[in-house]
């Protein structure tokens, strides 16, 4: 430090750029998007007028925008908790084993590290209804009587199989089963860090007071011992699934599924804000998804206070 | 732990898990299975795992490389007293066999020539370096100020960094969008690397990981009379190399595969795509034939990620799984 009055100016200098970039790049669009949504702007227009809270009025009157909705909440309400009891489920079976519990672990995070949208145009290869090898390994298993007992089964050896991504019934589902597919293996992770620090004593001295199934040792201990793991684990899962978007774009590009069953929210942010240029009606779905993520974190945090007040 | 024992119950567990294990291969056995097997075999679904691998005449080479009036005139000497439509057959046969291969070279070939797979690649590459070297120049001074020097202010500063956290910058890609569109610099390697420069959440493991440094040693540098600028490179930036390398993997695993980011900026000018975008509009262009093409091409894009992953188990999933350390 030269000289005194230039040594207090120096963390000043080094907080400079990321305070700049944050207010640059975060904050103000945050903001930007609040004005946006109060007016009907569109980039290259002359004009902007504003138009109160008509964009959040459409967002709640029209039906499309409904399903939106639904299909946003449907979509996050099964893939957290599946992937939630997927990986957690994974993550015990693979403790308990004696061994090949590695391979497992490798195969499972597998998804996690391949791109998702490559994945997607994966899976709707492998769904594809003609030639696809689910609904063909599911048509060469017709000759298997007791198989054909299953009501479901038998519909589809009589009629067809499902078309999977193709009708409104099963599409918002399918994705949801891709969302899981890939997200089970991250949650397994954490769930595997989260028991391994469950200390070995709290087993032995439930096992001392009684909770002699494994069932209760899992009631008594492990669930709650993991009790910040599954927050962390929820929220993520939660912010993460509100942000679908690569599925539904590469396989629905043009209608957001059949029937806009899979018309979710960051899809109707592209949809209208970026490909119709209506910036101030996709600015008020912006608004709605950052306070649906802001409720998400309160939550968290008023589950993690409550823990540590508990502890 | 939890669960019997006994032979039968580990047997039943390897039994649950491998089924789950199958599922989850599933879709990558699909796409390498599909990325070596012909069109028609696809279409049949047969040939098991790798196909015959019986030679194919690529119909498309064919037509482009077509013998015409002038290749007929320069063959006629060599061909003597034949008439043209033979001359034509012959050069035709042997172009047909100039455009056979077997399927895998097909689709491979097919995906780096169709579209310039080796460009969005590249792309890839200096986009996600790019990403993750400004968010360190730009984190690193950041964190060991609010680690290791007193300022006035450093508790608003942090508590913005954790509020910043909480925005999940995909969430704002609109008004990001409507800012670089103003500025002119949708299209532009900019658009895809500026907004991604801060990371906040860098920030704060940079944060978390500096408060655990020693003092001792921050001072015997300034003994040394080295200034804090080079405190932060040569002294505090060595030490951190662990939790840099699981930072850079979590950045360049997610920034190698976004998609709806490019997607986002990057509208009209092909030279500027990511490699998920060029498989995004290999899709669109595909026609019925390319299924194999196109799987050769999520291969190329999936594989260099998947490799890095299994020779890198435990750091990768350190890396990943970072955010769990909040």
């Amino acid at each position: 430090m030269a000289t005194p009055a230039r040594g207090r100016m120096i963390p000043y200098a080094f907080v400079a750029p990321a305070l700049v970039l944050m207010f640059v790049i975060l904050l103000a669009p945050v903001i930007v998007a609040v004005v946006l949504s109060f007016t009907d702007y569109g980039l290259g227009n002359t004009s902007v007028s504003w138009v109160g809270w008509d964009n959040y009025e459409k967002i709640f009157k029209h039906s499309r925008y409904e399903k939106m909705m639904i299909a946003t909440l449907l979509y996050v309400g099964v893939v957290v908790p599946v992937s939630l009891g997927l990986g957690l489920g994974a993550a015990l079976l693979i403790k308990s084993l004696r061994w090949g519990g590695d391979l497992y672990k490798t195969i499972y995070f597998l998804p996690v590290m391949a791109a998702l949208l490559a994945m997607a145009i994966v899976w709707e290869f492998t769904l594809n209804p003609t030639i696809g090898i689910v609904n063909k390994t599911l048509a060469s298993y017709c000759d298997v009587q007791w198989l054909r007992a299953w009501p479901w089964f038998d519909q589809g050896c009589r009629d067809t199989f499902p078309l999977w991504l193709g009708e409104k019934e099963y599409a918002l589902w399918t994705l949801c089963f891709i969302g899981i597919w890939q997200a089970f293996g991250f949650n397994m992770v954490l769930y595997l860090a989260g028991l391994t620090s469950i200390p070995r004593e709290l087993y032995h001295a439930a096992e001392m007071d009684g909770a002699k199934s494994a069932w209760d040792r899992f009631r008594l201990v492990t669930w709650p011992m993991l009790g910040p793991t599954t927050v962390f684990v929820v929220t993520i899962t939660a912010i993460r699934s509100f942000q679908v978007f690569d599925t539904v774009e590469a396989i629905f590009p043009d209608s957001g599924g059949p029937a806009k069953s899979a018309y979710v929210m960051m899809f109707v942010i592209y949809e209208k804000g970026i490909k119709q240029n209506l910036i101030g009606f996709g600015a008020a779905v912006t608004v709605l998804f950052l306070l649906f993520v802001l409720a998400l974190t309160l939550i968290q945090h008023r589950m993690v206070e409550r823990r540590t007040h508990y502890a | 732990m939890i669960g019997s024992r006994t032979n039968l119950g580990e047997a039943l567990k390897h039994l649950v898990l491998i089924l789950g294990a199958l599922v989850v291969i599933l879709p990558f056995y699909v796409m390498i299975s599909y990325s070596l097997k012909s069109p028609g075999e696809i279409e049949r679904n047969e040939g098991g795992f790798i196909g015959a691998q019986a030679p194919m005449v690529d119909e498309r080479c064919v037509k482009l490389s077509e013998p015409d009036k002038k290749a007929i005139a320069a063959a006629k000497p060599k061909h003597a007293g034949k008439s043209d439509r033979e001359i034509k057959d012959i050069l035709l046969e042997k172009v047909r066999a100039d455009c056979t291969m077997s399927p895998v070279v097909f689709n491979y070939s097919k995906a780096f020539s169709e579209a310039p797979l080796l460009l969005y690649l590249l792309n890839g590459v200096i986009v996600t370096l790019s990403i993750f070297f400004i968010q360190v120049l730009v984190a690193l001074p950041c964190a060991y100020a609010l680690a290791k020097l007193k300022f006035w202010g450093r508790g608003v500063v942090f508590g913005l960094v954790l509020f910043c956290l909480l925005i999940p910058v995909h969430a704002i890609a609109l008004p990001l969008y409507i800012m670089l569109a103003k500025l002119g610099l949708t299209n532009t390697y900019a658009a895809l690397i500026v907004p991604w420069t801060i990371s906040v959440f860098g920030i704060f493991l940079m944060r978390q990981f500096f408060l655990t440094v020693p003092d001792d040693l921050i001072d015997a540098a300034r003994m040394d009379g080295m200034t804090e600028f080079s405190i932060v490179w040569r002294v505090m930036l060595p030490t951190a190399i662990p939790a840099l390398l699981a930072f850079a993997i979590f950045s360049v695993v997610a920034h190698w595969n976004d998609y709806f980011w490019p997607r986002v900026v990057i509208t009209g000018n092909r030279d500027l795509f990511t490699p998920p975008l060029g498989l995004r509009e290999f899709k669109g262009d595909a026609d019925g034939s390319f299924y194999g093409p196109m799987m050769a091409t999520a291969t190329v894009i999936v594989t260099p990620l998947i490799i890095a992953f299994l020779l890198a188990q435990r750091r990768f999933i350190e890396g990943i799984t970072l955010t769990g350390m909040k």
